[in-house]
């Protein structure tokens, strides 16, 4: 067990990953910037779930990083792509995380639309697409914050450093994206 | 509640029903914090779109920000679990190196960051002044965030593992919502240091 931090080693891996991520970050920003009149336009109401959906997909998947984590340094799941009981826990409940949460929000996107008087479409149609989006995103971002974390792990690097960081990276384009194809899904 | 069950071998053990008890009550209040921040940006929009960068900015800050206390978070989750940190402040040279390397890392890439506000304001064609007071901003900004994330993040570690939650659940998601709203924030008061 290690009782002394490398703080050396600590600072390479999360320096590296953040330069990264804040490189992506920056064109993400650009990229919303661009894309917002697009959103409005096509679907009133949309806009006001996608920075509490963007979000939630962050903070779930950070737990189930942070998790993951912990299981790989105390070895309760081993560093290999298998499907054991305790991983099969970790991702059934960020699944259940997603679909539960998910509801509430687009529930809440339509309550907060009705009370200030914005324009929205039907709260069934919001529901369809933010459930639609929410499972499709979780799905997608819980396998591949499993791969990460077992990857990272396999490589000598600490899952802690780098998992949480890249996954709250890549889960904003890959919700944006899940949006989108949900909106076009239902038309 | 008790979340994990410490077996004989030192085992953490998953159940789907634990995690989910633990984790739906606190992402509508992330979800609320979060719109507090959309509120605080909506409400100061005037002062941030008019001058220019700065609204680019805020995405890259909350981002950075947030990753920084992720790291911090994940690494001292899995230091209580596996006992090398415990929930107090003296005497903790596994918490100390951990924050050291927090403030080290956070001081690069902001530096880094800020550097690259820099660049895109002169290619953008501002003056050299004007770049150099928009990597301010920046910079100042960046630097404030820091105590901010290290403060919450400890303070929220230590609270929910001494309650018996699993920080794993509960500490990224408040501290990310809680960097959403303080990043934008120190972006503020920084623009009325520098005096933008």
């Amino acid at each position: 067990m290690v009782k002394e931090v490398n703080v050396r080693a600590v600072v390479v891996q999360g320096l590296s990953i953040l330069l990264l991520c804040a490189i992506i970050e920056l064109g993400a920003g650009f990229a919303l910037e661009g894309m917002k009149e697009y959103i409005i336009g096509l679907v009133p109401g949309l806009i006001v779930m996608v920075p509490p959906l963007l979000d939630l997909r962050g903070n779930i998947n950070g737990a189930l990083a942070s998790r993951l984590g912990t299981a790989l340094h105390t070895g309760v799941i081993e560093p290999r792509l298998a499907m054991t009981a305790e991983l099969k826990a970790n991702i059934i409940s960020s699944l259940v995380l997603s679909f539960t949460a998910s509801a509430t929000i687009g529930l809440l996107s339509y309550a907060i639309c009705i009370l200030t008087g914005a324009k929205t479409i039907g709260v069934l149609s919001l529901l369809t697409i933010v459930l639609i989006a929410g499972f499709a995103s979780g799905l997608i971002l819980a396998t591949l914050t499993v791969s990460v974390a077992v990857i990272s792990y396999v490589r000598g690097l600490d899952p802690d450093n780098i998992t949480s960081p890249t996954m709250a990276t890549v889960g904003d384009f890959i919700t944006i994206a899940c949006i989108y194809a949900a909106v076009l899904l239902v038309g | 509640m008790q979340l994990c069950s410490w077996w004989g071998d030192h085992l953490v053990v998953y159940s789907v029903r634990k995690i989910v008890l633990e984790s739906y009550p606190v992402l509508p209040v992330c979800a609320i914090i979060s719109l507090l921040a959309g509120y605080l940006l909506n409400a100061n929009i005037e002062e941030i779109g008019k001058i220019p960068l700065v609204l680019v900015m805020v995405p890259p800050i909350n981002g950075i920000g947030g990753n920084i206390g992720s790291i911090l978070g994940a690494r001292l989750a899995s230091a209580l679990h596996m006992g090398t940190v415990e929930p107090r402040i003296r005497g903790q040279r596994v918490l100390s190196g951990n924050i050291k390397a927090t403030v080290l890392m956070s001081i690069g890439v902001f530096s880094i960051i800020s550097a690259a506000f820099f660049v895109i304001a002169y290619i953008r064609g501002a003056t050299p002044v004007d770049s150099i007071e928009l990597m301010s901003v920046f910079l100042i900004a960046g630097v404030m965030l820091v105590p901010i994330i290290v403060l919450s993040t400890v303070a929220l570690a230590f609270v929910s593992f001494a309650r018996g939650l699993d920080p794993d659940n509960v500490v990224i998601p408040i501290v990310t919502s809680i960097i959403d709203v303080s990043g934008v924030t120190c972006l503020l008061i920084a623009i009325k240091i520098i005096g933008l």
